[in-house]
């Protein structure tokens, strides 16, 4: 795309305007640089691989009788559990996108990234777009880990696509929260807030056990009208059995309504660095 | 050749070196006071277990009643040694990274500058991380009472608890400052975060062993977080008993005596560098 | 009409502090523009507020034609920025910058490769382009945000504090490169600079800053004409010192504190070309010179006149105008005909 546009001067001669830049190649391009800035630093991986296996191990040791409990909906706990596993580490990768910009905000590229005519939005779509990419990290290494045990996956590839989509929802919800709250602080230093946010969404939920066990807890009425109920119940359907549309459909409802609610909350925010 | 009694007149006697106790009361109070003034390092070491204790109470209240669980009240009730502990492990991390801080921004060459006695450094830390152990351990306690989990061994059994947060709050200071005193790095400390988690989650403090399942319950059973954990959970779910005293006891003070001797090698080994 | 950069009334607040109390700027087609001030004096906000990073609480402006709210992103097409602290990711080379930089700009990959390579050379960074920026110096780092800032080509040009901590040598390369693209590009620069000396030697205008306000503006040799006389120093023979302070002092300006109690101090009310006049009253006198000094008046004289203080950072500026300005009158012309060589 470019559109020159003269300008009078004082002189009367036009002054070439440089051109205006689209979303995709913007967005594409942070992306890369995110990309390259984990690269470079292979350490980053380490929590990135080591966090979700962490969960499906301490989860499906700890409590692996749970799948004891009458009306238990699987009788292995792997399959309970990695689903879970992988949602953690995908909100883990949202709250990394947050963090890259909360650091570009303080060392000043941001304003670099604001000096230029590219599109808002693309700003945005680069982090975000980062975080769903990131998603794939946890879903490829728990899956591998859970089908190594020995465990099946009753859904099939169905399941493990329909597992990928939920998690590049989380990261990006929990990328957009994140986003949200670093444009209004500007620092790094808000990560601690972030985290929280992020783990008492996902605790507070059916993570190890299905709401009909903590009927009668006032934990079943916190997880029932937390949206990452359903995003839960949508990633495990193809892990404890078939994946379902009953499932699936308000799991994706519930991702669109976080991605809108979220959206407008980094939005809102991001208008806010410009004045 | 002049008496003792003129060399006293023309040079002044050398200042004399700090006693013990008053530097250690004086290190006690600024590892305290640097405590208290960030509550941004304490506050989550009481909030977060708190909340794990919650969604895990409420998620798991049903497997109480599954063959092989010990005889509990509530699984809540079952929680609050594992909270108790895991409060104090990680404010004492927090605490212990304290001294690799003094080592990195330099307050550490002024002590050692100064005439100060050399074990206070270590013990005023120490006591610093036990007065926020007595703190966190009533807190605990008093919060799981609120919510209807008792101590089943009555005051005595409180008391011993709280003996056994003091001493846990010195073995884990005492960890962090060697690792702080040998790394003179507080992120190297802070690595050590993760461990103690691990130690923590693979170890009988949120489930029972005797519920788990192969190599899990293999190294849960060997991990000496467990043997801390079932000690001083027969304190809160049975009657009180001497034997279950002395093991609970014993177990921290074991702890205690380890990590201090650790930190107080590294100590001398810092303190020797040149 | 439309000037590169305009400014009238223009105001910041941050709640009840005022950082910009109604700034009017008006910078000319291909000039450099120096906008001189101590830290916080409303600088890096101004050129924030010109830059659209930030917007103004009142009044308005306009760079390259565009208004800065309204359109902003016209604004941004037309500018080049290097913010003070030349943030760049230390994980990327400078090629991957620049190629980043050329992307956020709209410019194809073609060209991108070919303006970075161009771009590149003329900051003197080609053997460094695939390096790190991590391992860049400091020098290197502002020349490359330099670059950075030229990607798209802007007809203006901003340089918030361009050589804040950097070494001597850098900054004299760094200097260089700004006039050479003044010169050969027509590019309109304004820098901010807390460097007394820095302004004297890049600016053709000046405008001093200071706690929000515009408290002057001209270019270094008005503003120094208008703080006075140059203050001739010299000393002379013991037995006629009395004699040639008091006819000194008489004939051409008020005597002045002298750094010595052997030298006299004159402010010459007739400037350098009254240096002649001087030599032959004391050789009338029958004095022997024994050494004569020459100082003109620094921008850092400037600032205190204009706002009762001295300038941080002003001692190096002012010791730099002696060597130079000092010891021969004719001084000053020949640093004036230096600067027009540089730019033209």
């Amino acid at each position: 795309m470019t559109a020159t546009s003269p300008t009078p001067t004082a002189a009367g001669l036009t002054r070439p305007v440089g051109p205006a830049a689209g979303v995709v190649p913007v967005a594409l391009a942070l992306i890369r640089r995110s990309l390259l800035g984990t690269v470079r630093i292979p350490a980053t991986f380490i929590p990135m691989i080591v966090m979700p296996l962490f969960f499906v191990i301490a989860f499906g040791g700890a409590f692996s009788s749970v799948t004891l409990l009458p009306g238990f909906p699987t009788d292995n706990i792997l399959n309970w559990v990695a689903p879970f596993s992988v949602l953690q580490g995908a909100s883990f990768a949202g709250f990394g996108s947050a963090f890259g910009a909360g650091r570009d905000l303080e060392n000043g590229f941001f304003d670099r990234l604001l000096l230029a005519p590219s599109p808002r939005l693309a700003l945005i779509l680069g982090a975000l777009g980062y975080s769903a990419l990131r998603a794939f990290v946890p879903t490829v290494i728990v899956v591998s880990a859970v089908l190594l045990t020995g465990a099946t996956v009753p859904g099939g590839v169905l399941a493990i696509a329909v597992l990928l989509l939920a998690a590049m929802g989380v990261a990006v919800s929990a990328g957009l929260w994140g986003l949200g709250v670093v444009y209004r602080t500007r620092t790094q230093r808000s990560g601690g807030l972030i985290q929280v946010g992020i783990f008492t969404a996902m605790f507070l939920s059916v993570g190890l056990v299905p709401l009909s066990q903590m009927e009668g807890t006032w934990l079943y009425w916190a997880a029932r009208v937390n949206p990452i109920t359903a995003v839960l119940g949508m990633a495990r359907s193809g892990f404890v059995g078939d994946v379902t549309v009953d499932a699936v459909l308000p799991g994706v409802g519930a991702l669109a309504a976080m991605i809108g609610l979220l959206g407008w909350f980094a939005w809102r925010g991001f208008r806010r660095l410009e004045g | 050749m002049s008496g003792p009694g003129a060399v006293a007149v023309t040079t002044p006697a050398p200042g004399r070196a700090t006693a013990l106790v008053p530097a250690t009361v004086a290190m006690g109070r600024r590892a305290l006071l640097s405590i208290v003034r960030q509550p941004a390092t304490w506050v989550p070491g009481l909030v977060f277990p708190l909340l794990i204790a919650a969604v895990n109470a409420a998620s798991l209240s049903r497997t109480v009643d599954l063959p092989g669980f010990p005889p509990v009240d509530s699984f809540l009730q079952f929680l609050l040694p594992a909270t108790l502990i895991q409060g104090v492990l990680f404010g004492g991390i927090v605490g212990g990274a304290d001294i690799a801080l003094d080592i990195q921004d330099g307050f550490f060459d002024r002590l050692m500058s100064s005439p100060v006695a050399r074990p206070a450094i270590l013990l005023g830390r120490l006591g610093g991380a036990m007065v926020l152990g007595v703190v966190q351990a009533l807190f605990f306690i008093g919060v799981f009472t609120l919510f209807g989990a008792r101590v089943e061994g009555g005051p005595v059994a409180v008391a011993v608890l709280v003996v056994v947060a003091v001493l846990l709050a010195v073995s884990i200071g005492g960890f962090a400052a060697g690792i702080g005193l040998r790394t003179g790095s507080q992120e190297a400390v802070q690595n050590f975060f993760p461990l103690v988690f691990v130690l923590l989650f693979i170890s009988s403090a949120f489930f029972p062993t005797a519920l788990m399942t192969g190599w899990f319950q293999w190294v849960a059973e060997r991990n000496p977080l467990s043997w801390m954990m079932n000690a001083a959970r027969d304190l809160v779910i049975s009657d009180l008993a001497f034997d279950d005293v002395v093991r609970a006891v014993g177990i921290a003070c074991g702890f205690a005596v380890v990590t201090v001797s650790f930190a107080a090698m590294q100590l001398r080994r810092r303190v020797r560098m040149p | 009409m439309s000037l590169p950069i305009q400014a009238a009334g223009l105001r910041r607040s941050f709640g009840d502090l005022v950082a910009v109390d109604g700034v009017d700027l008006e910078v000319r087609e291909g000039e450099i523009f120096g906008f001189l001030g101590p830290n916080g004096a409303g600088k890096s906000t101004t050129v924030r507020m010109l830059t659209t990073l930030l917007r103004p609480t009142g009044g308005w402006a306009r760079v390259a034609g565009h208004d800065v709210v309204t359109d902003a992103d016209l604004v941004r097409r037309s500018i080049g920025v290097a913010l003070q602290d030349a943030a760049i990711d230390p994980l990327m080379t400078g090629n991957e910058l620049l190629r980043l930089q050329a992307t956020l700009h709209g410019i194809g990959r073609i060209e991108a490769k070919r303006r970075g390579a161009e771009l590149l050379e003329r900051v003197g960074l080609t053997a460094a382009g695939d390096r790190r920026v991590g391992g860049y110096s400091g020098g290197m780092r502002r020349r490359l945000d330099l670059a950075l800032s030229l990607v798209h080509a802007p007809a203006v040009l901003f340089l918030d504090e361009p050589t804040t901590g950097l070494d001597p040598m850098s900054r004299i390369a760094l200097w260089e490169e700004v006039r050479s693209l003044n010169a050969e590009n027509g590019t309109t620069v304004l820098l901010t600079t807390q460097y007394l000396e820095e302004a004297d030697q890049l600016a053709g205008r000046i405008a001093i800053i200071d706690r929000g306000r515009i408290v002057s503006e001209g270019t270094p040799q008005t503003l120094k004409a208008q703080v006075g006389a140059p203050t001739l120093v010299l000393r002379v023979d013991a037995g006629h010192r009395d004699e040639a302070r008091a006819v000194l002092s008489g004939r051409f300006g008020t005597e002045r504190p002298a750094p010595t109690p052997e030298a006299i101090a004159v402010g010459l009310d007739g400037g350098a070309g009254a240096v002649a006049d001087v030599v032959r009253v004391l050789d009338e006198l029958g004095a022997e010179l024994e050494a004569m000094e020459l100082h003109e008046p620094s921008l850092d004289d400037v600032f205190a006149e204009a706002t009762g203080r001295r300038l941080e950072g002003a001692e190096e500026a002012t010791t730099d105008g002696d060597d130079e300005g000092g010891t021969e009158p004719a001084a000053e012309g020949r640093r004036g005909r230096r600067r027009r060589g540089g730019t033209s």
